[in-house]
């Protein structure tokens, strides 16, 4: 009843409200907008086709459902190398991500001022992986001591600075 | 603790091999299988010899992240109270020799806790306090502290300000791999502690339920047994026989969480289970549009 009153007294809102309806389409996504089905006579005739052999089209566009192998070659432009390494060569272990990468992280804290480099998924003897990974750190820093964090129970290493490509490389270099 | 992890770290286990890779352990299952056919039936007649049962795992879909930690478990007989092995199953080592993660299993068990918890503690305000609605004494001139009602928080028997409204949920969803990672790492854990068994299925003899305590005393299992099955349907004899044991649970696959496998002492699994948690388990940890199991809760979503 109220709408009503209000369309009356605004009528040149009322005229370009009904042509903002008419112009928007028509949305046939309710049940009560659907048509009742008819005879099935009156729909055209449908051949239904298993396995179709256009299909492969469709799939060959569609994502892989789960992380792929990675092919083997010689060398890889990107500088990514498969993991060569055995857990029972060394007292430790770090495992590849799903994605076959080496998990070695930026952190950034306090709005970017402080620069954490975050060696995970590691296994095995921890306290030698970070005294062996601390000498290499210390190395690229010219001898200077390097704060480190060792995470036993989670199996995570934390260094104060950015040495994410120098340990990148060297645990690439082990094999891992 | 850096001996507890030294144990469970996935070296040295120089006397594995894994089956699939070796073909001369099944060459002499195969062989041994010969043997128990072809000699007499030293056991009890009512057992009937059947050929042992060898599961090795296909690694072709889901390479393990340790190729060296292959597991094997014994698949054990459920037909009679004394313990008989009936096979070998090689157990996927990303499922069963996990890392274990014990903050990531604390987590889960405090999520399980608490995420259903809703708390009923209330108190009133100083609204909903009786009385309190006139001012007790003028404003000026009574040498006392100025006050609008006597039920406001600084009066005694006044309403509470900061205080529990009942009902108050504690919901909140771990992040999803947390929770992948918790079910990999109990299992692991399970398996590394002797606490993990498998059978063959959960079809016993009889309804009776001194059966499962005879069966449960004389392998020593735990306390507690929790067995699981891939489909929530069970048959009857375990059922009836299960019933009134507060401390043996029968529970589907899909219901396995990291609460249920630390409160029972024994997990026991059944083949089909066991290949389907580990199905199940690598799809989540291998799949490629992860990125979708994060984001905000929705209902119809995991």
């Amino acid at each position: 009843m109220a709408a009503t009153t209000k369309l009356t007294l605004w009528p040149k809102l009322s005229q370009q409200l009904i042509r903002l309806i008419n112009t928007q389409p028509a949305l046939h996504s309710n049940f009560r907008s659907s048509k009742v089905v008819e005879p099935l006579d009156q729909y055209p005739e449908v051949e239904i086709v298993h396995n179709a052999p256009e299909w492969k089209y469709v799939e060959r566009l569609l994502p892989p459902r789960i992380v792929p192998q990675p092919k083997p070659k010689e060398s890889y432009p990107s500088g990514w190398q498969p993991q060569t390494a055995n857990a029972s060569e060394r007292s430790y272990y770090i495992a590849r991500t799903k994605n076959h990468m080496v998990p070695v992280y930026l952190h950034t804290r306090f709005r970017g001022q402080r620069r954490l480099t975050v060696v995970r998924r590691v296994q095995g003897d921890i306290w030698a992986l970070e005294r062996d990974l601390r000498a290499v750190v210390e190395s690229a820093r010219n001898g200077k001591l390097c704060a480190s964090r060792v995470n036993e129970l989670s199996g995570q290493i934390y260094f104060h600075g950015d040495y994410v490509d120098v340990l990148r490389d060297h645990l690439k270099s082990q094999g891992f | 603790m850096l001996k507890l992890l030294n144990k469970t770290k996935q070296l040295v286990y120089p006397a594995i091999r894994s089956i699939s890779n070796n073909s001369s352990v099944l060459a002499s299952a195969q062989q041994s299988n010969e043997a128990v056919e072809s000699s007499d039936t030293s056991a009890s007649p009512e057992i009937p010899q059947r050929p042992a049962l060898i599961l090795p795992q296909n690694y072709a879909e889901y390479t393990p992240v340790n190729k060296n930690s292959a597991r094997q478990a014994w698949i054990e007989n459920t037909d009679a109270v004394k313990e008989r092995k009936v096979g070998i199953i090689e157990l996927h080592p990303d499922v069963f020799a996990a890392q274990p993660r014990v903050d990531i299993i604390q987590e889960n068990i405090e999520w399980q806790r608490k995420y259903r918890y809703v708390s009923f503690a209330h108190t009133k305000t100083r609204a909903e306090v009786r009385g309190g609605g006139r001012k007790p004494w003028p404003q000026k001139g009574g040498g006392r502290a100025r006050h609008g009602s006597i039920r406001s928080p600084l009066f005694k028997g006044g309403g509470i300000a900061h205080g529990p409204r009942s009902p108050t949920t504690h919901f909140y969803m771990l992040p999803f791999y947390k929770r992948v990672l918790g079910l990999t790492s109990t299992l692991s854990v399970k398996l590394a502690q002797d606490d993990f068994h498998v059978i063959e299925n959960v079809d016993i003899p009889t309804r009776d339920e001194q059966f499962i305590k005879d069966l449960i005393a004389e392998r020593n299992w735990g306390p507690s047994v929790l067995i699981v099955d891939k489909n929530d349907i069970f048959p009857e004899n375990i059922c009836y026989a299960t019933d009134n044991l507060g401390y043996v649970n029968l529970m589907p696959s899909f219901s396995l969480n990291t609460y249920s496998m630390l409160k029972h002492d024994t997990l026991v699994l059944t083949i089909d289970a066991v290949k389907h948690l580990e199905e199940r388990l690598l799809y989540q940890l291998h799949r490629n549009d992860a990125a979708k199991t994060g984001g905000k809760f929705k209902l119809d979503q995991v």
